[in-house]
């Protein structure tokens, strides 16, 4: 019903898709597109779980229509991971076991990274005051916030910030996994 | 938790947005960082029939400095405030307030216009415009005006905009770096919408005492409020805490907010109580503040 | 399996995966958002179900008009519950309980609604949008009835009845005795009572509740997929509900976003969806929403205790009397008396009390039904705790001093409590004496008395918990509910020698994965690398009872450990007889190697799993005489009745008397869960446990008005603890086997909210001691601290 085409621009890959205005970015991601990394807590703007990013600025999938993200690039959860690796900040909230059922997990890593691009040295009280718009149920955040200090103390010794994959300049910081600290 | 159909306009200029407006009428509703709308359209608390995107008009977007002021692009996100050295230097009440909208994400997307228009009786940039006076500016198709914030705000969630109109830009008064300002908030939780909020400038003279104070409180009422009539008579003494408690009483003098779930009327009241106590201390310390040292030694605000 | 396997399994010792902090093997795709939750899951042409519901609390209903609704294009079906009164069976809740009333209810209500929120109709159709638009266009007549929203109200003779069929809300009343409690009393120097009062809070896993029905008409099968703890008792209800054979019913579980106790039952909505399935002939799914979870998936807690303590001068309990009242809502989705029968039966706690009595009264309102929450009975420790501290304060001792005086030591144990339970292999008296000496307990009573001459109110809250795990059969009969406490699983050696493995359990974020993997690794001796687990398929899994009540450990991985042990045997015994060997007993299986002992020493023999594998699977005419090809160990296990973990939280918080805001921290947790399956895992229980204990006290409440309203149907008002609210918590761990349970597990993850609950509410009325001030409500919300503060400054004028 209503249906107009829709291009989008997805983790680097154009989308053609028909979907009505109504549409949430968040279901049409997850059901057009088939990404179904990027979930869906409380399509209310509260949880988080939903974030992605749109030109690089985390955001609620949940609080857009799919239709206003064309022109605009998306990435998602997806693609941060390369070549099957998990990415610096990804690695460390699994050593830190900073998940438990995982599903606020996409929009934690989504919200952490790109906060940790801005903010390379954060305190723990900066860190707790960005997490604080994504909920978990699990872990009570000690684990998540370890994790995420524990990137950034790798993109400290990086110093170039930078973010990629581990897969990429940050390969020999994963070897063997767990070395990091 | 679906929105309700609507028709989707994403006009390309100011102009173009202002005729479909003029067009829709009373079925237009304009959406700019959405943060506020989209959650009432999934509740289906609100269902507009035209949903007219101004996300493209680039020229909304922008902090630009002049002599007595700053101008703000209605589309500047409340994290291009928070971050802005501009505001930082010239308004630095602004970056301080923003950090304070929301969560991290909410504030890549929330516009300082769409928080104006908003209305929320509780929200931080509204607070802002009514303590300093901000000056709005309203286009229509046929028309730009001028309002001040302060003849804006007409009740909860309710503005002066019509239905034909875009708010373009706030413009908010330069501080000037020997004038002390604060503001503080009480919620429940972090990001959460305040309970009770309130904001002060003030200057004091060589010999200490308040030359100068504007003072306006949120959650208090059903729109931010400026006390600075009811705090007047106050001005010219020494800001101890006798004074800023005496202060406190007149602002708060037949007030009655709101109550609900998460507070009574006298709870909201004590915290007001409370912040507005706290602004007055922390801006007459800010004004005691040498020139200069001011940016680089005054704290970051923190919550009560 | 053999007593041989289970006491080797109690007694074998040496662990190389268990007790390793090995890194989850489910996180990779968690993490990449490659995991597959229900709503991942790719079902073409599924329709999308959604339900109307009642804006009422209490109402009959008159009519209900689909027309409009059918005749939005994309709509299939509008269907209401006269409609699933032809397709499914009621539910009948009757177990042979004294003082329990049977209920019984129908798919969806008929008559008459009874919470707000209670579904009414459904409509399905070809996306959840237009399913929406369509659901606002079902017309419902009601006639509204007074609601009853408070449970003493309900209790009251001539209150409205919620369920008409019964001749009272007072759904179950039951009282118990053991001792002389009327003569301890008579002998006691003091009597001391105290009241504890627990809001109704929900459970909000970050995914809520949904399902796919797939209904095959040419197999008559139904495939229907959940994430639920339970698979199979999921699949025999929904069987039994829909007229289905077992066996034309799979239940299949993906990956699950949280549950925390909200996703045992088979839900209305649930069985909605798999009746319709059948009847349209076409998969259909179903996602609830934010507000709907709120409103009206399952609640929990709202339970009040008041306990009477007899006490001598010198601070020993005598007796102990406690009265308990628990609102159970609308509906019967578990026994009424469940979830607060086990609040009475801890109740003694880590606490040498023979002589105790109890009067549980449930009754029934109009609000969201109740069901089990993470630690169900989260209330108990609070109220032991808060009435020790009770003690402590009329007679003006040291609340450590008086928990010392009646705690339970090494020299007590074993001990059957005042209710029959067995305490075994417990240390409620060092992980209390630890957390004293940790927390610098002495040198923060100073401290606390310093900063009260400038105004700063600190308090000191200790709580000592006593935590049920497990839950075997026993426990089921003498609580006299259906049901059994035993578990099974699997384990397959593959041809290569890898190893597949299966249990009845179902994770939602615990783990299993992992600690099955290094159960399976050190059962049979294999690398974990060539261990994967496989669950939640009920065509697979064996069947079990499912995740609940701290159960996956004890009951899960160990029957696991049991079973891989068993593979073992056989593994053996195929090397010995390829090594020529007379018996096995010099061979162990280490690394995936067969190694020998000689001279004291094990050596390599040559042989590894996989060559054990390919012998027994493609060369079977070289095993023993008599020995099937293949290995394969399925094994069944029925745990002890329950066992139990301790632990001893402390924690100091600062109440701020003028805003009523209280800040929490440092808190200290010592805890004995027994074997440690994977230290990190269990400190991420904890932590999660400590947090939604602590978040459940300070922030989050279902509040209803008078009209049985409910007014936090949003995350912006449940408030859910975040980052910034939630304090650092430090842990001790102590790691006392127990020795009846395979490899000495014991099980823990509910302990932790019991313990945040007692804790920084015993804290928060230690820092209001000198204004008088005992806290005996939750949640400690500013506004109620103020009230507080007010009050007693008004009195003390």
């Amino acid at each position: 019903m209503n249906e107009v085409p829709v291009t989008l621009w997805v983790n680097g890959q154009t989308y053609a898709v028909r979907v009505s205005p109504r549409k949430l970015l968040s279901d049409v991601i997850r059901e057009d597109i088939g990404l179904t990394g990027t979930h869906v807590g409380c399509e209310h703007g509260v949880c988080g779980a939903c974030t992605v990013w749109v030109d690089d600025r985390p955001t609620r999938s949940c609080l857009m229509f799919a239709i206003q993200a064309e022109g605009h690039a998306v990435t998602t959860i997806e693609a941060l991971a390369q070549h099957g690796q998990l990415n610096v900040l990804q690695q460390a909230l699994h050593e830190e076991h900073g998940l438990q059922c995982g599903f606020c997990t996409p929009g934690i890593v989504m919200t952490m990274e790109a906060y940790l691009h801005e903010h390379p040295n954060p305190t723990v009280d900066d860190i707790r005051d960005a997490l604080s718009g994504n909920l978990c149920r699990c872990t009570g955040y000690q684990n998540i916030v370890a994790g995420v200090q524990k990137a950034a103390r790798v993109f400290a010794q990086n110093s170039s910030g930078a973010t990629s994959a581990a897969g990429n300049e940050s390969t020999h910081l994963s070897e063997g996994g767990r070395e990091y600290v | 938790m679906k929105p309700a159909i609507f028709t989707y306009r994403r006009p390309a200029t100011l102009h173009e947005a202002l005729k479909l407006l003029e067009e829709t009428g009373d079925e237009g509703k304009v959406i700019a960082g959405g943060q506020s709308l989209v959650p009432m359209m999934n509740m289906r608390l609100a269902r507009p029939e035209y949903l007219v995107d101004i996300n493209d008009l680039d020229d909304l977007r922008y902090i630009h400095p002049f002599e007595e002021g700053i101008d703000i692009g209605s589309l500047t996100r409340h994290d291009e405030l928070e971050r802005s050295a501009i505001l930082r230097r010239l308004c630095p009440i602004v970056p301080t307030a923003a950090h304070f909208i929301g969560h991290y994400a909410i504030r890549q997307r929330g516009t300082i216009g769409g928080s104006m228009a908003h209305a929320d009786p509780a929200a931080e940039l509204p607070l802002l415009a009514v303590l300093l006076d901000a000056t709005l500016t309203i286009a229509s198709l046929d028309n730009t005006r001028s309002q001040t914030a302060r003849e804006f705000f007409l009740s909860m969630y309710t503005t002066d905009l019509q239905p034909n109109e875009i708010l373009t830009a706030v413009r908010f008064p330069v501080i000037p770096p020997d004038s002390g300002w604060s503001f503080k908030e009480f919620s429940r939780r972090a990001g959460d919408f305040a309970l009770v909020s309130a904001a002060c400038t003030m200057q004091l003279n060589s010999s200490g005492s308040v030359e100068q104070l504007h003072l306006a409180l949120g959650g208090a009422d059903l729109i931010p409020i400026s006390v600075d009539a009811s705090i007047a008579s106050f001005i010219g003494e020494r800001p101890d805490a006798r004074w800023r408690q005496a202060v406190a009483k007149a602002a708060l003098n037949d007030l009655e907010p709101m109550s609900d779930v998460h507070a009574s009327t006298q709870d909201r009241l004590d915290w007001l109580a409370l912040t507005v106590d706290q602004v007055l201390t922390q801006s007459s310390l800010r004004a005691n503040v040498e020139i200069g040292e001011q940016a680089s030694h005054t704290p970051e605000e923190e919550k009560l | 399996m053999s007593d041989a396997v289970l006491d080797s399994a109690v007694h074998h010792q040496t662990f190389t995966a268990i007790g390793q902090s090995m890194p989850r093997v489910e996180d990779y795709r968690l993490l990449t958002g490659t995991a597959k939750y229900l709503d991942d899951i790719e079902v073409p042409h599924a329709l999308h179900a959604t339900f109307v519901r009642s804006p009422y609390a209490h109402a009959r209903i008159f009519r209900i008009q689909t027309d409009q609704a059918m005749a939005v294009p994309g709509v299939v079906a509008v269907v209401t519950g006269q409609d699933l009164a032809r397709w499914t069976q009621p539910a009948r809740m009757a177990p042979p309980i004294e003082g329990l009333f049977p209920m019984e209810m129908t798919t969806l209500p008929i008559d008459k609604v009874r919470f707000d929120g209670d579904p009414v109709a459904c409509v399905v159709a070809a996306d959840r949008y237009t399913a929406e638009d369509a659901a606002e266009l079902v017309m419902v007549e009601y006639e509204v009835l007074p609601a009853v929203t408070d449970m003493f109200a309900a209790a009251e003779e001539g209150t409205p009845l919620v369920d008409e069929t019964l001749s009272s809300n007072l759904v179950s009343h039951q009282t118990y005795a053991k001792g002389n409690v009327a003569g301890r009393f008579a002998e006691a120097d003091v009597i001391v009572e105290a009241t504890f009062s627990q809001h109704r809070q929900t459970h909000v896993p970050m995914e809520t509740r949904g399902c796919v029905a797939v209904w095959d008409d040419g197999r008559q099968h139904l495939t229907f997929y959940i994430g639920t703890q339970v698979p199979h008792p999921m699949r025999t209800t929904l069987a039994a509900r829909m007229g289905l054979k077992e066996t034309q019913v799979n239940v299949i579980s993906p990956d699950i976003g949280g549950a925390f106790g909200q996703k045992i039952a088979l839900y209305r909505e649930e069985l909605t969806v798999a009746a319709l399935a059948r009847e349209l002939h076409r998969p259909i799914r179903w996602r609830e929403d934010r507000m709907e979870n709120l409103r009206a998936a399952s609640h929990a807690r709202e339970d009040f205790v008041k306990t009477r303590a007899a006490v001598t001068k010198d601070g020993r309990i005598l007796a102990l009397h406690a009265d308990l009242f628990s609102d159970f809502g609308a509906y019967s989705f578990f026994p009424a008396n469940y979830m607060i029968r086990v609040v009475a039966m801890l109740l003694p706690g880590p606490y040498k009390i023979q002589d105790y009595s109890y009067e549980v009264k449930v009754a029934l309102t109009n609000k969201c039904p109740a069901g089990p929450m993470r630690a169900p009975m989260a209330i108990a420790s609070w109220v032991t705790e808060g009435t020790i501290d009770a003690v402590a304060r009329k007679l003006k001792l040291d609340p450590v001093e008086v928990r010392r005086i009646n705690m339970l030591k090494q020299d007590d144990l074993p001990y059957l409590t005042a209710t029959t339970e067995l305490y075994e292999d417990i240390t409620p008296r060092e992980t209390l004496d630890r957390a004293v000496h940790s927390f610098d307990y002495h040198v923060r009573r100073k401290e606390q008395e310093r900063l009260r001459v400038q105004g700063k109110y600190r308090g000191i809250g200790i709580c000592s918990v006593i935590e049920s795990t497990t839950y075997g059969s026993e426990f089921y009969r003498k609580a006299g509910i259906s049901g059994t406490g035993h578990e099974a699983a699997w384990v397959r050696i593959e041809p290569t020698g890898v190893v597949n493995a299966s249990a009845g359990i179902m994770g939602s974020g615990q783990g299993y994965e992992t600690v099955m993997t290094q159960a399976v690794a050190d059962g049979l001796g294999c690398n974990p690398h060539d261990v994967a687990i496989h669950l939640g398929n009920t065509l697979l899994a064996p069947y079990g009872m499912g995740s609940r009540g701290s159960r996956g450990a004890v009951a899960g991985v160990g029957t696991t450990f049991l079973a891989a042990q068993q593979a073992r045997i056989k593994v053996l015994a195929i090397a010995a007889h390829l090594l020529k060997l007379r018996s096995s007993k010099d061979l162990q299986l280490t690394d995936g190697q067969v190694v020998l002992e000689t001279d004291g020493q094990w050596r390599p023999t040559g042989l590894n799993l996989r060559d054990i594998a390919q012998t027994a699977y493609l060369n079977p005419l070289a095993l023993p005489d008599g020995m099937e090809p293949g290995i394969e160990a399925h094994v069944a296990y029925d745990p002890p009745a329950m066992t139990y973990s301790n632990s001893t939280h402390i924690c100091e918080v600062e109440v701020h008397l003028d805003t009523g805001v209280i800040s929490v921290g440092p808190y200290l947790v010592v805890e004995d869960a027994g074997t440690m399956l994977n230290p990190q895992l269990v400190e991420g229980q904890l932590l999660g446990a400590t947090a939604l204990g602590i978040g459940g006290v300070l922030f989050e409440h279902v509040v209803y008005d008078e009209n049985g309203q409910n007014l936090t149907a949003s995350l912006m008002d449940y408030l859910l603890p975040t980052a910034v609210e939630t304090p650092e918590i430090q842990m001790i761990h102590m790691g006392t086997p127990n020795h009846r349970t395979p490899a000495g597990i014991k099980g823990m993850s509910e302990g932790g909210v019991m313990g945040a609950i007692g804790a920084v509410c015993n804290a928060v009325s230690d820092a209001l001691s000198p204004l008088g001030i005992v806290v005996e409500q939750q949640p400690l919300s500013p506004s109620y601290i103020k009230s507080l503060v007010k009050k007693a400054s008004k009195t003390a004028r």
